[in-house]
């Protein structure tokens, strides 16, 4: 039930977003509309019976190869067929010292209608920025300048950025005892069950199943 | 006062695998299959059946231990188990992967405080078998 409590809040802000993967597409990034902008880490129906809230480090190599392998699994097994809801929640690691900053420019482009595009390419450059820091330089490669100096500039100045994220942490350590990234919660009828390390697909798969199969 | 070292190392026996099961268990069986999963031993088609069977394995044999019925063959079989455990992660440490333990409950990198832990538990797991064993052979029964 304090779950349950917890997570209201973001079941009352969450709004229909079509289902979409995280893939690269080529041309001009796609912007989701504004009316979205408080939801824009979510996607799937709000009808779905189940939740699948992802954990993650955007500076953690293993959340790299899971929002680049296991993620669009999920969501064509899952997300685009109305079964469940996929949540992104934050998790930077104290050990990682940009993984903050990334989260921000992700959530900054996120207010911006560009979250998938832009949490694609800090996780593809991943091996690049982790040395560096150097962030900005590749979202701005996917980003329309003029878009690209809003988030920027949002960073600097919007704190509901760092109140999102700390909001993330907040639940993470508080309710589900959040221990690696990446960790997987299944949420169903209020009962969250984190998974953690993630099992490869076929394992997952059965384990959410199974989950819906349950009343 | 063998007799008495031969109850408390029982006790402590059944304890840990009564706790290791327990701590399974309270978890999505899943967290169990993502550790067994990231030792890199097992084909994936065995990670959900062992997944689901081996914590309920762990408390019937530390209900067993803790009764104190047939403990020799009890106490082997837990050494056995031990033993497996032992090489299982020695092997997965040796060779520098990444693994969760899994050991009691998911959360815990496997290191070398992890293989000194387990063996312990091994020798905790011989000592008892060994004493169980001469007890019965000096013709009194279990501890």
């Amino acid at each position: 039930m304090r779950c349950l409590l917890l997570l209201a809040p973001v079941l009352l802000l969450s709004a229909q977003t079509p289902a979409s993967a995280p893939v690269h597409k080529k041309g001009p990034p796609e912007r989701k509309p504004s009316a979205m902008v408080q939801n824009y880490k979510e996607t799937g129906s709000p009808s779905a019976s189940i939740v699948i809230e992802e954990y993650a480090d955007y500076e953690c190599p293993h959340c790299a190869v899971t929002y680049r392998d296991l993620l669009p699994q999920i969501i064509n097994e899952y997300v685009k067929t109305g079964k469940a809801r996929l949540l992104h929640r934050d998790f930077p690691l104290p050990m990682h010292q940009f993984a903050r900053q990334a989260a921000m420019l992700a959530d900054a482009a996120g207010e911006l209608g560009f979250y998938e595009v832009a949490s694609a390419q800090i996780f593809k450059t991943q091996a690049e920025w982790s040395q560096n820091g150097n962030i900005e330089i590749q979202l701005a490669k996917v980003l329309p300048p003029g878009d690209m100096q809003k988030v920027r500039e949002m960073v600097k100045s919007n704190p509901r950025l760092e109140e999102s994220i700390s909001k993330d942490v907040a639940m993470g350590q508080n309710v589900d005892r959040i221990e690696q990234t990446p960790t997987l919660v299944i949420v169903k009828n209020g009962v969250r069950q984190p998974i953690a390390p993630i099992p490869p697909f076929p394992v997952l798969k059965s384990f959410i199943d199974q989950t819906l199969a349950k009343k | 006062m063998k007799r008495a070292l031969l109850l408390i190392g029982r006790l402590l026996l059944a304890g840990i695998f009564l706790y290791a099961g327990y701590a399974k268990l309270r978890e999505p069986w899943a967290n169990f299959a993502g550790s067994l999963f990231t030792l890199k031993l097992l084909p994936d088609d065995a990670l959900e059946p062992i997944a689901k069977t081996l914590p309920w394995c762990e408390v019937a044999l530390g209900v067993a231990l803790l009764s104190g019925v047939w403990l020799r063959w009890f106490a082997l079989i837990a050494s056995l188990m031990l033993l497996l455990f032992l090489s299982v992660l020695t092997r997965s440490y040796v060779m520098g992967i990444a693994a969760d333990c899994g050991c009691f409950g998911s959360g815990e990198v496997l290191g070398p405080m992890t293989l000194v832990r387990d063996s312990v538990m091994l020798l905790l797991g011989l000592a008892v078998t060994i004493g169980a064993f001469r007890m019965s052979s000096s013709g009194r029964h279990y501890a």
